[in-house]
């Protein structure tokens, strides 16, 4: 683990030094520290910290209203509240407010430090799976092509998408729990899926219905193997996917989620084939 | 489909709602159904574990800009825009995770994935399960339809 570097805010100079003294003891870097709302927008810009420990009682403002000016600069920062006060009304007031943990004054050493390294084993966590799972996605789309049609596939386009799109005429979504839940579609026109699944089956779809029952099978598999093939890379990710839905209809929408996606085109036989995917980062993670 | 499986969704929908800022929540109708072809946003949360399937929500557009303005204290009226999508899928996201910690209280336990919000005219839904448990609520005279599709693993 790369060194962490904190920010402390709290309003009494007996606590900051504790906190300060079991961070530095602990190998943490204290980048800085502040004691009201002001001070805490201006050290928090100019650090830039991977992690705040955060007081709740604060002069002329609270915890939970700093910590969403912290989110506001940075919704990456992660925020642990250390507070005298702990009751479940607050505690839940604190998880609705994004913050990660909760530790009650006074701080036990190894708490807080176990704390950190749990925070930041998941951020790593999430960064690791981010840079692993377009490629792994890639070519499970391309093997389950090949595999069931014994045709190539080219990758034409990869962006992360910032705004909503219109699907092609079909879509089928299949959701991803686990450490990290997310969802993955794949987007493509009637003629494509028709044509697609007339080359898995060998002969020409007799309805509807087999078009889309081939068509969730066909993403299932997919899913299912690029998964595996990411649990294998860390068994932490844990992920499991989630029966497919199909959704078919002219100038359908699919808005952009609540979280990063990758999208890839790819260029098949049939036509044209959009694979969209991604992983909440689970701010709600609560430790 | 085994109605035993909807009650987790209709309390955390109770539950939820009121602390979004609604007054008057209630379950006004159950119904059965296979594929279904819908009209305005709809809203999809996948479901893994003891149980596998998916969970619907759908309303209408003018309904889906209530249900955000409502959640996000407008005093005007709201379209629905990047702000109110994202309000309303995590509205989904909260029920569903809602239901999860009430089927784990009964000691089943399921895993949810990330809701994803598309919406259009006429779109043909297709869901895993043969059959799909329909229950309807009214939120403040805004009605809300819940579609349960799952089963047992």
């Amino acid at each position: 683990m790369k060194g962490i570097r904190m920010v402390i805010v709290d309003d009494s100079m007996f606590s900051i030094a504790v906190i300060k003294n079991i961070l530095e003891e602990n190998g943490f870097e204290v980048v800085g520290q502040a004691g009201s709302l002001e001070e805490v927008k201006a050290v928090i810009s100019e650090t830039k910290p991977d992690l705040v420990t955060m007081d709740m009682t604060l002069p002329g403002t609270d915890g939970l209203e700093c910590t969403r000016a912290i989110h506001e600069i940075d919704p990456n920062i992660k925020v642990i509240v250390i507070s005298s006060m702990m009751d479940d009304e607050i505690v839940k007031e604190a998880k609705e407010s994004k913050v990660s943990a909760y530790i009650q004054k006074p701080v036990d050493a190894d708490e807080l430090v176990t704390t950190i390294h749990r925070i930041m084993a998941s951020v790593e966590l999430y960064q690791d799976l981010t840079n692993a799972y377009p490629l792994v996605f890639k070519e499970a789309l391309l093997d389950a092509v090949n595999k069931m049609t014994k045709t190539l596939l080219t990758y034409k386009k990869e962006s992360i998408p910032d705004e909503e799109f219109q699907s092609r005429g079909l879509t089928v979504i299949i959701g991803i729990s686990g450490k990290f839940s997310g969802s993955l579609l794949i987007d493509l026109s009637k003629e494509t899926a028709f044509q697609l699944v007339g080359a898995m089956m060998k002969s020409e779809p007799k309805n509807n219905d087999q078009v889309t029952a081939a068509l969730g099978e066909f993403t299932n598999i997919l899913a299912g193997n690029a998964c595996s093939l990411l649990n294998k890379l860390n068994k932490a990710y844990g992920l499991r996917v989630t029966p497919p839905s199909v959704l078919q209809g002219d100038g359908v929408v699919i808005a952009r989620p609540n979280f990063k996606t990758t999208s890839v085109l790819a260029d098949t036989k049939f036509g044209e084939i959009l694979l969209n995917v991604g992983f909440a980062r689970g701010e709600h993670t609560w430790m | 489909m085994d109605v035993k499986y909807i009650n987790p969704f209709v309390d955390s929908f109770l539950d939820v709602m009121p602390q979004l800022g609604f007054s008057e929540v209630s379950r006004v109708k159950l119904s059965l159904k296979q594929d279904f072809i819908y009209s305005g946003v709809i809203i999809l949360v996948g479901i893994v574990g003891a149980l596998k399937g998916t969970v619907v929500f759908r309303m209408d557009t003018e309904e889906a800009k209530t249900i955000a303005s409502t959640m996000l204290m407008d005093t005007e009226p709201r379209d629905l825009d990047e702000l109110a999508k994202s309000a309303l899928s995590e509205l989904a996201n909260m029920i569903t995770a809602n239901a999860a910690t009430n089927f784990s209280n009964q000691g089943v336990l399921i895993d949810i994935s990330t809701p994803r919000l598309i919406y259009g005219e006429n779109v043909l839904v297709k869901m895993s399960t043969k059959q799909v448990l329909c229950v309807s609520f009214l939120c403040d005279q805004v009605p809300m339809e819940l579609n349960i599709g799952i089963a047992p693993k």
